[in-house]
């Protein structure tokens, strides 16, 4: 099976000269075609940076990405992006923010309206198509972002953080409405969380990151059937599997806090 | 039923009354205090200067100002028309002129490091120490005034839109890029949408300094406005036309502010957007 995404030794500095901070230090990893991908760490170990660089809107300081096969150089129209903030226009209905990359390509809007429609069905919101930004909840608002960075059917999802801004009942709603999502087109995701529960409730493999040196320090296959709901939370094997990534989390400090000692 | 009506009519009194002193208690604060306050102030004004003999030249009584409303209205009219027109033509060429320059150095940055530290430091002249220069530049008609009154009005416009085109945030503009949007695109189809609520504050500052342009122009060269007709009548003493004339002048510079918020009013209404 092709890596739809694959990632060797990307090295990530900002600055220059004495000021110059590594973000990240060398991380490999690879995304199958439809596989739903976690990465997991601490704040600062540069889990969001890896994912800009990936989605193209950063720079790769060393090390290669390979997206489709093709070294990633510039943002594609064949990867969506969901970040922490819904980014929506404030002038724009739910359905107009969904249409608004079509419009930016250039293509005819009249072309994805069933598929905007179909979208925002899914994450029901099928009453809330004319509303604008102010008029919608939190979590409504990151549904309908979703929903656009799906529009223009892109083969790869790269999500930021999406849910962190949210309350806990909000952020499991969002959860399970993006596994049926999933289920429906079966995308290639990438998903950036510092949660541990969500990362294995969503994912079908979780990729821990660690802090100096910034780079994967595990990879575990979340073995759980499909389609999942909340019920999988609730069995020892869940938590047994959440325990042990804790402990690798844990355990990446610790060596971080020896070396720095 | 008059059984029934009976009895309805005081309680419905009562609600009347109730609703009347609650209005009353609300625009207290807001409209009856400040104008209680601007009667009394000019009730005194009027007692100053009759009880106290004061010379009407340097200081006439309100009444006597409202009086020369009264019989020079035709007079006051006529130059209160140029000076209205020149002024919209000023702020009416300020308004696209400040967008139209803070669109190019939010596009261009080569434009804006060009540009903006020169713009600024020409907003550091004391502007009206030029004002003379328009007039040997341009003549003394209509074409200097109004161009004095642009160079003065159009700074807070490009000041408040160049804020208001940068007031995207990071992600959003990460967004543009992931769409990968023109730098054209984002000007056009996200910073200049997210930027009415800053132009609109940027036009009002700007409409009252256009009205002192016009009025600056007057002073210094004109036969017609309600400059002109100040500085005639102080020349000859007429202290009571001269207010009347000032009155006017905040009558139309109130009107002139008043239209912007409406329209501001209407475009917020229309983008819906606060």
């Amino acid at each position: 099976m092709q890596a739809e995404i694959s990632c060797n030794r990307v090295r990530k500095v900002f600055g220059k000269g004495s000021k110059a901070f590594e973000a990240i230090t060398a991380a490999t990893f690879s995304v199958e075609k439809g596989e739903f991908v976690c990465l997991l760490g601490p704040s600062g170990c540069g889990k969001s940076t890896l994912l800009m660089m990936i989605a193209g809107l950063e720079s790769v300081t060393e090390g290669t990405i390979l997206a489709g096969g093709t070294y990633m150089t510039e943002p594609r129209a064949e990867i969506g992006i969901v970040f922490q903030d819904p980014t929506l226009l404030p002038w724009k209905t739910a359905l107009q923010n969904v249409l608004f990359p079509i419009e930016m390509m250039g293509r005819s809007r009249s072309a994805y309206l069933g598929r905007a429609m179909e979208l925002l069905r899914l994450v029901h919101l099928d009453d809330a198509i004319h509303k604008r930004p102010r008029e919608l909840s939190g979590g409504m608002r990151q549904r309908v972002s979703l929903c656009r960075a799906l529009i223009a059917d892109p083969s790869v999802l790269l999500m930021d953080e999406p849910f962190s801004a949210l309350d806990a009942i909000t952020r499991d709603d969002m959860n399970i409405v993006l596994l049926e999502l999933w289920e429906r087109y079966r995308k290639t995701v990438l998903f950036v969380t510092h949660s541990i529960r969500e990362a294995v409730l969503l994912a079908d493999r979780v990729l821990v990151m660690g802090r100096s040196p910034s780079q994967i320090i595990t990879d575990i296959k979340v073995p759980f059937a499909r389609p999942r709901d909340f019920a999988v939370g609730e069995t020892a094997q869940f938590n047994e599997l959440c325990a042990v990534l804790r402990r690798e989390i844990e355990i990446a400090r610790t060596s971080e806090d020896a070396t720095r000692h | 039923m008059v059984e029934e009506r009976a009895p309805a009519i005081p309680s419905v009194r009562g609600i009347d009354l109730s609703g009347l002193w609650s209005i009353l208690a609300l625009s207290q604060g807001v409209i009856v205090l400040p104008v209680a306050t601007a009667f009394a102030a000019l009730v005194a004004w009027q007692a100053i200067a009759v009880y106290g003999h004061i010379s009407p030249t340097i200081l006439p009584p309100p009444m006597m100002v409202l009086e020369q409303l009264v019989v020079n209205f035709w007079l006051i009219l006529k130059h209160t028309i140029p000076t209205t027109y020149e002024t919209l033509l000023a702020f009416g060429i300020s308004i696209p002129l400040g967008i139209a320059l803070a669109g190019m150095m939010v596009y261009s940055r080569l434009a804006y490091q060009a540009l903006y530290p020169n713009i600024v430091f020409f907003q550091l002249i004391p502007k009206i120490a030029l004002a003379p220069l328009f007039i040997v530049w341009l003549g003394i008609g209509t074409p200097s005034r109004v161009t004095f009154s642009i160079f003065i009005s159009f700074f807070p416009i490009l000041v408040a839109t160049t804020a208001g085109l940068q007031s995207v945030e990071t992600t959003m503009l990460r967004l543009c890029r992931s769409l990968r949007m023109s730098q054209w695109q984002i000007l056009t189809r996200v910073r200049f949408p997210m930027s009415p609520p800053f132009i609109f504050s940027g036009m009002k500052v700007a409409v009252t300094l256009a009205i002192i342009g016009i009025v600056v122009g007057e002073f210094i060269a004109s036969q017609q406005g309600l400059g002109y007709l100040i500085l005639f009548a102080s020349s000859r003493q007429q202290t009571d036309l001269a207010l009347a004339c000032i009155a006017v002048l905040c009558v139309v510079g109130l009107a002139l502010y008043g239209c912007v918020s409406l329209f501001e009013k209407l475009v917020m209404r229309w983008y819906d957007t606060r």
